[in-house]
């Protein structure tokens, strides 16, 4: 018989697993990518090459000239990914910050006022989770119609809830902890006990979320844009590419692989790094 | 007891009144729908007819109540495009839905509680971090990605499987497969997180102490406590029954509830989609209320600190 660890685990060096750093050199080189998408890529992502349309990879058979491939217009597999990598990426930061930073505040205006407008934050948490996002973000994109702008927002509130959660949690116990009591008695206005005192000590917990919200925001973007009804053409984001690549599945096959292969590697790695944090960071965990 | 349930009922009813205030809201204020089911050439008194017709030339305050009073009466609106009830639209396509998401639901528990409780009772063995490298990968793989991988080796490589559509039990093995796996690894995950949370407490160490066989000690005192926070997940589970699998229906033409959400939000037909999402928060808020009553039973502990309202 062998007895589970108990609470006294002792505190691990700080030496990290082959498979994390993995995913963070994979991370590090996808915001290379992203960054410099204008520089590497080796043709503008709508450029067509008529004569080498559904040309196959290097390796299978194709030409020299397009490393990964074209479709059917004859457009660059390996250009409209790193386009596509950058957009990806751009929506999921952006969507990502968004929902911490609307899903904090909201979780400290609960915290703060008490009462009735912590009751109407919980009326919008029930809310949030009563609904799978997916259905609610269908609705509201197809009739306010799409823009990119929109779309980044919509996601942003993707997982807000659970940062109101969180945040209101930690406030209402760091009210009871003698610290923002007493920059409260020193006079401290409640931006200042909030912004300089709370956050930075509920920082790591907020951080956790981030990045397990992260990958899911990438999937959810990615299954919106399959469906159509994300990212619009001209525009190419990775599902996007998955999306269009489905109508040649048989006969160009590379279209989809090379995209789905990068949204599969990035949530992979992000949702190591974000475990692997959580393990180290997450004061409720020890 | 009775204070609890009372004010989860409460919250649940004021949730429903919020999901019909946001679908009332987003759907309205959203553009015209006359002119789009009309198209921009129809001649004006047509569209005016059809604006009449619809109820949409009143104040929207007024559409707001009227859409209340008929919900209460059962009456969710008919479907702009054929003018067929909404509700009967929406209900004709739950059996097609559930034929999917049933049979995945079983896969994901049978599958996903068993992985997370034996990773957790064998933790740091070659077992376990097979459980978990597979339960992260189920998780970063999107659905649409291993349906269409799925299609890719077993109907187009090897002809196994129809690809698509609905036409005899083989054609719902790709689908339910797809939607099973998934669930699967984000339910073994969770499972053994918990599991490992209650591994970790002093009763555990004081039971085995006390001579009490690891078996029973796991059966007894580990699992009940375990199948508190699984139970959330797996309630989640059976709330998204009815809407779980938009994106999966879409990959295999699966004529099911999510199919006929995306069309309906291309053809913006108001009703159908309001009416789906009616009925997705109702499953939802119903399988939390069960969730909630589950939890009063598993744990006596709740059933006295839950009716402060304490989250």
């Amino acid at each position: 018989m062998v007895l589970p660890a108990a609470t006294t685990r002792p505190r691990r060096p700080l030496a990290i697993p082959a498979l994390v750093l993995f995913g963070i050199a994979w991370l590090v080189l996808m915001l290379l990518v992203a960054f410099s998408a204008d520089l590497i890529s080796p043709f503008p992502y709508t450029a067509l090459d008529l004569r080498n349309r559904l040309a196959a990879p290097i390796g299978f058979g194709g030409p020299w000239l397009h490393p990964l491939g074209t479709d059917e217009l004859g457009r660059d597999v390996l250009s409209r990914l790193i386009v596509s990598i950058r957009l990806s990426l751009l929506i999921a930061f952006g969507a990502t910050l968004i929902g911490a930073f609307v899903g904090t505040s909201l979780g400290f205006l609960a915290a703060h006022f008490r009462g009735w407008v912590e009751h109407l934050v919980l009326a919008l948490v029930d809310f949030s989770a009563s609904l799978p996002f997916l259905i609610l973000a269908l609705s509201v994109l197809a009739f306010f119609g799409n823009s990119l702008t929109l779309f980044i927002v919509l996601l942003g509130f993707h997982a807000w809830e659970r940062y109101a959660r969180i945040a209101r949690g930690l406030a209402i116990s760091a009210g009871a902890q003698g610290y923002a009591a007493a920059v409260r008695q020193l006079g401290a206005s409640p931006w200042r006990i909030y912004g300089r005192h709370v956050l930075p000590n509920i920082a790591s917990t907020l951080i956790v979320s981030m990045t397990l919200a992260f990958p899911e925001i990438i999937l959810l973007e990615s299954g919106l844009s399959f469906l159509g009804l994300g990212v619009q053409p001209p525009a190419t984001s990775l599902g996007n590419m998955v999306g269009y690549g489905r109508e040649y599945l048989t006969r160009a096959p590379w279209i989809l692989l090379a995209p789905a292969f990068i949204i599969v590697l990035t949530t992979f790695s992000v949702s190591l790094i974000g475990d692997w944090l959580r393990d180290r960071l997450d004061p409720t965990l020890r | 007891m009775l204070r609890f349930l009372g004010f989860r009922l409460l919250r649940a009813i004021v949730t429903i009144v919020l999901v019909v205030t946001f679908a009332f809201v987003v759907l309205r204020l959203s553009g015209d729908p006359a002119l789009l089911i009309m198209s921009v050439d129809a001649p004006p008194e047509a569209i005016a007819a059809f604006r009449a017709a619809w109820g949409l030339d009143d104040p929207l305050w007024v559409q707001y109540i009227r859409y209340f009073n008929a919900i209460f009466h059962g009456d969710l609106g008919r479907s702009m495009r054929d003018g067929r009830d909404a509700i009967v639209l929406v209900t004709e396509r739950i059996p097609a839905t559930l034929a999917l998401t049933l049979p995945a639901l079983a896969i994901k528990i049978g599958i996903g509680v068993p992985a997370g409780v034996y990773a957790a009772l064998h933790r740091n063995s070659l077992a376990d971090r097979m459980v978990m490298v597979m339960a992260v990968a189920g998780f970063t793989i999107p659905s649409f990605v291993l349906g269409l991988i799925l299609v890719l080796v077993f109907a187009v490589q090897l002809g196994w499987l129809p690809s698509g559509g609905q036409e005899s039990w083989r054609h719902a093995i790709l689908p339910v497969i797809t939607l099973g796996v998934g669930g699967a690894a984000v339910l073994a995950r969770f499972t053994r997180s918990a599991m490992l949370e209650v591994l970790g407490q002093p009763f555990i160490r004081s039971a085995s102490a006390k001579g009490v066989p690891w078996a029973a000690v796991v059966r007894n005192h580990a699992l009940p406590n375990a199948a508190i926070p699984t139970v959330t997940i797996i309630g989640f589970m059976v709330g998204s029954l009815i809407a779980g699998a938009v994106v999966v229906e879409s990959v295999f033409s699966w004529p099911g509830v999510g199919r006929l959400l995306v069309v309906a939000v291309a053809n913006r037909d108001l009703a159908v989609v309001q009416c789906i999402l009616l009925l997705v928060a109702m499953t939802m808020v119903i399988a939390n209320l069960i969730v909630d009553l589950l939890y009063g039973a598993l744990d006596p502990r709740l059933r006295a600190t839950r009716t402060a309202g304490a989250h």
